[in-house]
C-alpha cells in the first residue's frame, strides 16, 4: 500500500456505540481478515448502518424542502429494499418486515398519482423506522436478543399507505398529527385543503416594459403564500425566464383558496407593483378542483416552484453521497492502530538513539549522516501517515446534532437551525471518542437553556427561529470546537445565588471576573435549571462535559453576553501522543516543556527581579509582572543553579496564563513520544507538575513538564 | 445611478434621509435613519445588495426595500424577493416609473 494511494482515496468512517470501533482506510483487502467472531454478522451491521447514516442525513436534507423529490424516493427505497434483504438473510424478521412495508410506501410513492402527499408525516415514519431499525442493529451488537416488536410501526405505515391511496388522506394524516401533538400551522401543507372557505382564480397582467415578469409572478406567489393554499398557476413553471414572455402575452392566471374574502385578497393582489390589470373571481368548491385538475398536479406546481433550486442541490448532494459510498474502503481494528502508534514512538525514539549516540560523538562521518537524515526523513513521514491514518473527520459526529436538534424542537415546541462550520476538521479517533458525549450534551443545553421559545423570542425582536452554531477549526496544534447558540445567554446572578446555595464560592463576589463567575457551572455537582426536563436533566451537568474535556488534555472556555447568546468552546490538542518538545537541565534532573506552551526564553538581568513581602519571587518583562517558579526548588533537586545570572528563564503559557521556569540550562529541541508516569509512581504519590515522561536518544529518561499543573499549583 | 434615483426622487418632493457607497455602510445607516423606504443596488462592494437586504429584514421585518437590478439578474431577484425584499425595479428605468413605483409602495 503506497502513501499516495492511501492519501487520495481515505474515507473514514467511526461508530462508536458498537463494540467493534473501526477505521476504514483506502483500497479494500477483503473485510474478512479484519474482523473475529462472525463475519457475516459484522459485515450485515456494518453495512445497515451505513446505510441508516445514509438515509438519515437524506431524509435532513430533504426534511427542509418539505418535498420528496424522485431521486430521494428513489433513493429511499433503494435503501430499504437492500435492508429488507439482507435482514431476512440474516433472519432478523422484525427489522426486515418493517422495511418491507417502507418499501411499499415508497414504491407506491415512486409509482405517482398519490394525492395529498404529506411529506413531514412521511418523514417521520421514515425517522421512526431509522430508530427501530436502530435499536435493533444495537442489540445485535451487544450480543441480545434482537426481536424487537414493530407492528404498531408497520400498521402505522400500511394504514397511511392505504389511505392515500383510497384519496382518504386528508382526514387521518389531519387526526394523526392532532394525536402526536405536532402544530400544523404550516400554509403550505396539504391537510388544511377542505378548510378554507373561499377559492380564487385571478388573471394578471403587468405593464409593459416592466421586464423579469416570470419573477414578479414568482414575487405575486410567495407574497400569496402567507394567506392562502393550494396554490396553481399558469404558467406553471416560473423559475424558467421564459416564460416571461409568455405572461407578456397571456396574462398569469393563478388559482388558490384562502381564508381570506374577495376585498382582502383583491387589496392583497392590488398591492403588486407594475399591474396593468387585474381580473379577480371567486370560485367554488368543484369549479376550483375541476380548474387545478386535469391541467398540472397540484403538488408539483405549489412544490416546485419554491423548491426547483433546492430540489437539484439535494440531488446533487445525493449523488455524492452515493459515489462516497462506493469507495474502496478497508476495516482495521483500532487496536491494531493503537499498537502501529505505538511502535512509530518506539521508532522515533529508537531513530534518536541511533544518530545522537554518544559513540558517535566528535568523529566525522559524511555518510553517515546523509543516511542519518535519510532516516529522519523517512521516520517522520511514517509517524505523519500513521498519525493520519488515526484522523477522523468530525462529520459524522456533526450530523448526528441535525437529528438532535430537529427532535428537541419538535418536542419542546422550539424554533432553531443548525448551522456547522468546518465539519472536515480531523481529529484524533481517540478524541473523537471523548468529545461526542459532551458534544450531544452541550448542543441539548443550548436548546434547552439558550433558545428561547418563538414567542419570546419575537417579542424580544430576535429572528423567530434560533440558531445554533457548530463550528471546528485547528489553530495551530490544538482543534476549537465551539458551540454557539443565539439564546438567553447565561445568567450571572443566577450562577451566583446557587453557587452560594451550595457553598461552592472560593473568594468574594465582587472579586469574580465574568469567565471566573461562568466557570463555576464546570464545577462538579453543579445545575442551574430548577425544573429537570427530559432532555438536559440526566443528572449529568457540564462538570462531566468539563471532565471528559480535561480527561484527553483538553480545557472548556465560556463566553456568554445576557440576551444574545453563549458561545462554549473546547480546546482540545491535535494528538496526544507524540509532541515536539524542549529539553531543559536541572542539576543531574532532565525535564522537557512541550514547545507549544513555550513563549520565549532568555537570561534574566538582575534588576528585573523583584521578591514580594511573602518572598514570592518575580520578573518584570516588557512592562508585565510575571511569578518565577525555582523548578529546582520545585522538585527539590540539589545540585541547581540558584544564581539567576548563570541560569535561564522560560516563559511558559497555559489557558492565557503565564508562568517564568527558572532551569539550568535548555538542551535543545526534538520529538518526543510522550509516556505516561509508571503506575507505580502514580500510586506512591500523586506527582504534581508532571505530565509523563519521555525517553531521550542517549537513553536518559526525561520528565515532561505540565505547565497547567504548575501554574495552579 | 445613485445620483439619478436621488435626482428623480428629490424632484418629486421626497427626502434623501441618506446615501450609502456599499451594503454595509448601508446597513448601518438604515440602523440609524429608519428611513421609510430603502432602494437597494443588487451588485455592490463589500455587501452585496442580498445580504444587505437581509441585515435590513432581519432588523426590521416591516422594511420596506425596493431592489434596483440591472436585466439579466433573474436568478439574484428571484433570491431578493425569497428574502423578503417589496418589490423591484429593472435599469434601465425613466423617472415616472420610479416615481410611481415608490409612490405605491409607500402607500401600502
Amino acid at each position: 500500500m503506497t502513501f499516495k494511494s492511501l492519501l487520495t482515496t481515505k474515507s473514514y468512517c467511526i461508530d462508536r456505540n458498537s463494540g467493534f470501533s473501526v477505521v476504514h482506510i483506502g483500497r479494500c483487502l477483503g473485510m474478512s481478515d479484519f474482523f473475529s467472531g462472525e463475519p457475516l454478522l459484522d459485515m450485515y451491521l456494518f453495512e445497515t448502518e451505513q446505510l441508516l447514516e445514509q438515509l438519515e442525513q437524506l431524509m435532513l436534507d430533504n426534511e427542509k424542502t418539505e418535498a420528496f423529490g424522485k431521486e430521494t424516493i428513489n433513493e429511499v427505497f433503494r435503501i430499504m429494499h437492500t435492508i429488507k434483504g439482507s435482514s431476512a438473510m440474516m433472519a432478523f424478521n422484525a427489522v426486515s418486515s418493517l422495511a418491507h412495508s417502507m418499501e411499499d410506501l415508497f414504491s407506491a410513492m415512486r409509482s405517482g398519482g398519490l394525492s395529498g402527499l404529506d411529506g413531514s408525516y412521511v418523514a417521520d415514519l421514515v425517522f421512526k423506522c431509522i430508530d427501530f431499525i436502530k435499536q435493533e442493529i444495537n442489540k445485535a451488537k451487544t450480543g441480545e436478543y434482537a426481536e424487537g416488536d414493530p407492528s404498531a410501526l408497520i400498521l402505522e405505515i400500511n394504514e397511511y399507505l392505504n389511505a392515500l391511496q383510497s384519496g382518504f388522506v386528508n382526514s387521518l394524516s389531519m387526526g394523526v398529527r392532532a394525536e402526536s401533538g405536532i402544530n400544523a400551522e404550516n400554509g403550505t401543507s396539504t391537510d388544511g385543503l377542505s378548510m378554507l372557505k373561499h377559492a380564487y382564480r385571478a388573471v394578471l397582467h403587468f405593464e409593459d416594459g416592466c421586464e423579469m415578469e416570470s419573477i414578479r409572478a414568482y414575487a405575486v406567489v410567495h407574497h400569496l403564500k402567507d394567506v392562502a393554499t393550494d396554490i396553481w398557476h399558469m404558467p406553471a413553471n416560473l423559475t424558467d425566464n421564459r416564460t416571461s414572455e409568455e405572461i407578456r402575452k397571456n396574462g398569469f392566471l393563478v388559482a388558490f383558496r384562502s381564508d381570506l374574502d374577495y376585498a382582502a385578497i383583491q387589496e392583497i393582489l392590488m398591492q403588486t407593483l407594475f399591474l396593468r390589470d387585474l381580473s379577480l373571481t371567486e370560485l367554488d368548491g368543484p369549479m376550483f378542483e375541476q380548474l387545478i385538475q386535469g391541467k398540472v398536479h397540484l403538488n408539483e406546481s405549489a412544490e416546485s416552484l419554491s423548491n426547483d433550486v433546492r430540489k437539484d442541490e439535494n440531488a446533487a448532494k445525493a449523488e455524492q453521497h452515493l459515489t462516497s459510498g462506493r469507495k474502496n474502503i478497508l476495516s482495521v481494528d483500532v487496536s491494531k492502530l493503537d499498537k502501529l502508534m505505538d511502535l512509530v514512538g518506539e521508532m522515533v525514539i529508537a531513530e534518536a538513539m541511533v544518530v545522537q549516540n554518544p559513540d558517535l560523538a566528535g568523529m566525522e562521518l559524511d555518510n553517515f549522516q546523509k543516511a542519518a537524515q535519510r532516516l529522519d526523513k523517512i521516520t517522520r513521514e511514517i509517524q505523519d501517515m500513521v498519525m493520519s491514518v488515526r484522523m477522523v473527520s468530525l462529520a459524522p459526529v456533526f450530523q448526528k446534532m441535525k437529528r438532535i436538534v430537529r427532535d428537541m424542537c419538535k418536542k419542546l415546541g422550539k424554533e432553531a437551525r443548525l448551522v456547522i462550520a468546518g465539519e472536515d476538521t480531523e481529529v484524533d479517533k481517540n478524541i473523537i471518542e471523548h468529545i461526542s458525549d459532551p458534544l450531544i450534551h452541550m448542543v441539548r443545553n443550548a436548546i434547552d437553556h439558550g433558545i428561547e421559545p418563538p414567542r419570546e423570542r419575537v417579542a424580544l425582536g430576535k429572528d423567530r427561529c434560533g440558531t445554533v452554531t457548530l463550528e471546528a477549526r485547528s489553530a495551530g496544534s490544538d482543534v476549537l470546537i465551539i458551540v454557539r447558540d443565539d439564546g438567553r445567554g447565561l445568567d450571572k446572578a443566577r450562577i451566583l445565588q446557587k453557587a452560594r446555595e451550595k457553598g461552592m464560592l472560593y473568594k468574594p463576589e465582587s472579586e469574580m471576573s465574568d469567565r471566573e463567575i461562568f466557570n463555576l457551572i464546570l464545577q462538579p455537582g453543579f445545575s442551574t435549571n430548577d425544573s429537570i426536563t427530559e432532555y438536559s436533566g440526566r443528572g449529568v451537568g457540564m462538570d462531566v462535559v468539563a471532565g471528559n474535556i480535561e480527561a484527553i488534555g483538553g480545557s472548556v472556555i465560556l463566553e456568554s453576553m445576557r440576551g444574545s447568546g453563549t458561545s462554549i468552546t473546547l480546546k482540545i490538542p491535535l494528538t496526544l501522543a507524540i509532541v515536539d518538545g524542549m529539553n531543559l537541565r536541572v542539576g543531574r534532573s532532565l525535564f522537557t516543556l512541550p514547545t507549544i506552551s513555550i513563549r520565549e526564553s532568555f537570561r534574566p538581568k538582575p534588576e528585573d527581579i523583584f521578591t514580594d513581602p511573602e518572598g514570592n519571587e518575580m520578573i518584570m518583562v516588557r512592562g508585565e509582572i510575571y511569578p518565577i517558579l525555582r523548578l529546582h526548588r520545585y522538585f527539590k533537586i540539589p545540585a541547581g543553579i540558584s544564581d539567576f545570572a548563570e541560569g535561564i528563564i522560560i516563559v511558559a503559557e497555559h489557558d492565557e496564563k503565564r508562568i517564568c521556569l527558572f532551569a539550568d540550562e535548555l538542551l535543545g529541541q526534538q520529538q518526543i513520544v510522550v509516556k505516561t508516569l509508571p503506575k507505580y509512581i502514580r500510586d506512591f504519590r500523586k506527582v504534581k507538575g508532571l505530565a509523563g515522561c519521555t525517553l531521550l536518544g542517549d537513553g536518559n529518561i526525561s520528565l515532561i513538564l505540565d505547565v497547567g499543573g504548575l501554574i495552579n499549583d | 445611478m445613485r445620483m439619478k434615483i436621488k435626482l428623480a426622487l428629490e424632484k418629486a418632493g421626497y427626502e434623501i434621509a441618506g446615501e450609502a457607497e456599499n451594503g454595509l455602510d448601508g446597513v448601518s445607516q438604515f440602523k440609524l435613519l429608519r428611513p421609510d423606504l430603502v432602494t437597494l443596488d443588487i451588485t455592490m462592494p463589500v455587501m452585496s445588495g442580498i445580504e444587505a437586504l437581509r441585515e435590513i429584514k432581519k432588523f426590521d421585518r416591516d422594511a420596506k426595500v425596493l431592489m434596483v437590478s440591472a436585466m439579466g439578474q433573474e436568478e439574484i431577484v428571484r433570491e431578493a424577493v425569497l428574502s423578503g425584499a417589496n418589490n423591484f425595479i429593472v435599469k434601465p428605468f425613466s423617472d415616472e416609473r420610479l416615481i410611481q413605483t415608490v409612490e405605491k409602495l409607500l402607500s401600502i
